[in-house]
């Protein structure tokens, strides 16, 4: 039982960044290969978050009593979640907002240029 | 305690289900966006009202810093998610968007 | 852990994943996603994942929804049907899609276990993170101490790249001379925006408070989750709504476009400003244990502790300048004469 809940989850991951492949490659719009591409990404982050998870373990910030300079008691590395994949995925949330920003400002590009966001309107135009 | 808690999350989830059901049920956009608009908030307010009596398991100061923060929240809720449906509302309005009639019945 | 909230989140996301991408109006294909991204949010909860949540609830679920709208606001809304060729696209995409996912289903069944205490993400170096974080820095949050100090050359090249980012914006859209500016049919209003006073009362009490909480975010990163990024994504986001509901040149009045390229820069010199009085100090750049000389009555722990306040801080900066630069040149598609 407990693999099948892992394989269902690494499952739906690769069904995730596969809709996003299909609608980068497939989808005739712009902003919706735009889109695609943010599914894409987004899918990736929750595969590397997934990686750090562990089991019965709480989130990544030491909890101290109230006020600093207490004891240091032994801090079990099994408690808590890995901060290393957080750390890699917030700069790559940060990273595909700038990103998507760029995107769609060359989108707006296209429209002004060829005043359409389909692909093979603006294939014809090039031709 | 526990049975406060329990019985207020049941009433948001039951209103959580009013609205949802209003949402798609209601034949016009202005009913439902009327639905949505009011059970959300009101749902959203029920739900975070047991999250913040919760932690007065134990009375300390950081628990009730915890719950001042949630009971903050809701407030917000409260003055944001009406004016974003009144602002749904308007843009609808100024659309042209017809509210909905009673057809009368023609074959008797 | 729940693995039944995992699988009912899951479910939601593939539904609101098939549902972005299928539905033929591109304003609800940008509410769609903003949905899709919030679920990705809760998941990540579930799992732990607080900061990057965090982030994700704001970047993703908050600023990316408002960019589709600009982006929607200033070109056409609806999907057209492609005219030729649309059974090979469709097959191609189906083909590459299918035999990806085929190799990468292959390659999964050597992963470890979801939630495996012992996955080599977690071996090498990460316990060194959990166990000294304390002791090296007096940090509690360990995702802010990894990101500032023990990798913080990668935290000031994405702020740069976020720098970078602007910029491009601006090179693509910005049209100053009018004679520059072709002809491009008027953006899909529907009525000339007037004066609303329950919206323009609404958020003129609640953008103090949203600032507010933004400064509070970046302030305590170190201990609850949050930081630089977070906090000015919340701070840009604050501008966004007063450009929304009030007019767009009210805000253009506050940040005009000068403001915003300085601040961006501000932000990206204080990082690398305190990378480099470190090394002015003798220690390696971004060495914040240096720092102790500087400030007055801290040790070296303390010390880097407060180089990462101030690092944040610089992130802060440039993150929120950052944002609101691309929201107005995307949205008055860089002429800068009226918006949303």
């Amino acid at each position: 039982m407990q693999s099948l809940i892992a394989d269902y989850n690494y499952w739906i991951y690769i069904l995730l960044m596969m809709i996003g492949l299909y609608a980068m490659l497939a989808k005739n719009n712009l902003v919706k290969k735009v889109i695609g591409m943010s599914i894409f990404q987004t899918a990736i982050i929750v595969f590397y978050v997934s990686i750090g998870a562990k089991e019965h373990a709480t989130i990544p910030i030491i909890a101290h009593g109230s006020g600093h300079g207490a004891v240091e008691t032994a801090i079990d590395v099994a408690h808590y979640a890995n901060p290393l994949p957080h750390v890699l995925m917030l700069t790559a949330i940060v990273v595909s907002v700038g990103t998507l920003g760029v995107a769609l400002a060359i989108c707006l590009g296209i429209y002004r240029r060829y005043n359409s966001l389909e692909e093979d309107e603006i294939q014809e135009q090039l031709q | 305690m526990t049975i406060v808690v329990i019985i207020l999350t049941l009433a948001g989830l039951i209103f959580f289900f009013a609205t949802t059901v209003g949402l798609l049920r209601f034949p016009d956009f202005y009913s439902r966006m009327h639905a949505a608009g009011k059970g959300d908030t009101l749902s959203s307010l029920l739900m975070l009202l047991p999250l913040a009596l919760y932690n007065f398991h134990e009375f300390n100061i950081a628990n009730l810093l915890v719950a001042m923060k949630i009971l903050l929240i809701g407030v917000f809720i409260f003055m944001a998610s009406p004016t974003a449906t009144h602002a749904i509302i308007d843009a609808g309005y100024e659309a042209g968007i017809k509210p909905w009639t009673k057809k009368p019945e023609e074959e008797s | 852990m729940i693995w039944q909230l995992d699988l009912s989140v899951l479910t939601l996301i593939v539904i609101c994943a098939f549902a972005t991408i299928m539905v033929k109006d591109l304003l609800s294909a940008a509410i769609i996603f903003g949905a899709y991204s919030f679920l990705m949010c809760l998941l990540w909860t579930e799992m732990g994942a607080v900061d990057v949540a965090f982030t994700e609830a704001s970047v993703g679920a908050g600023v990316s929804t408002v960019l589709f709208f600009a982006a929607v606001y200033q070109t056409t809304r609806r999907v057209g049907i492609r005219k030729s060729g649309r059974m090979l696209s469709k097959a191609i995409g189906l083909v590459a899609a299918l035999l990806t996912g085929l190799l990468l289903i292959i390659a999964e069944a050597d992963f470890p276990g979801f939630g495996d205490l012992f996955t080599p993400a977690s071996l090498h170096v990460s316990p060194y993170y959990i166990t000294q974080t304390l002791h090296d820095t007096n940090v509690p949050n360990m995702v802010t101490s990894v990101l500032a100090d023990y990798r913080g050359f990668d935290t000031m090249f994405e702020t740069a790249v976020i720098f970078t980012a602007g910029l491009a914006v601006i090179a693509i859209l910005r049209r100053l001379k009018k004679e520059d500016r072709c002809d491009i049919p008027g953006p899909y209003v529907i009525s000339e925006g007037y004066p609303d006073t329950i919206i323009r009362f609404v958020a003129r009490q609640l953008v103090p408070f949203i600032q507010l909480f933004a400064l509070y975010v970046v302030a305590h990163g170190h201990h609850s989750p949050g930081g630089g990024f977070q906090g000015g994504v919340i701070l840009g986001a604050s501008f966004i709504l007063l450009a929304i509901s009030f007019d767009f040149k009210v805000v253009l009045g506050i940040m005009n476009e000068r403001w915003n390229i300085l601040l961006g820069n501000i932000g990206v010199l204080i990082y690398a400003g305190i990378g480099f009085l470190c090394l002015l100090l003798g220690a390696n750049f971004l060495d914040y244990s240096m720092l102790s000389k500087v400030l007055p009555a801290t040790d070296k722990i303390m010390a880097r502790s407060h180089g990462m306040l101030g690092i944040e801080i610089g992130v802060a900066i440039a993150v929120m300048a950052i944002v609101i630069s691309i929201y107005l040149n995307i949205v008055s598609h860089g002429k800068y004469d009226k918006g949303l």
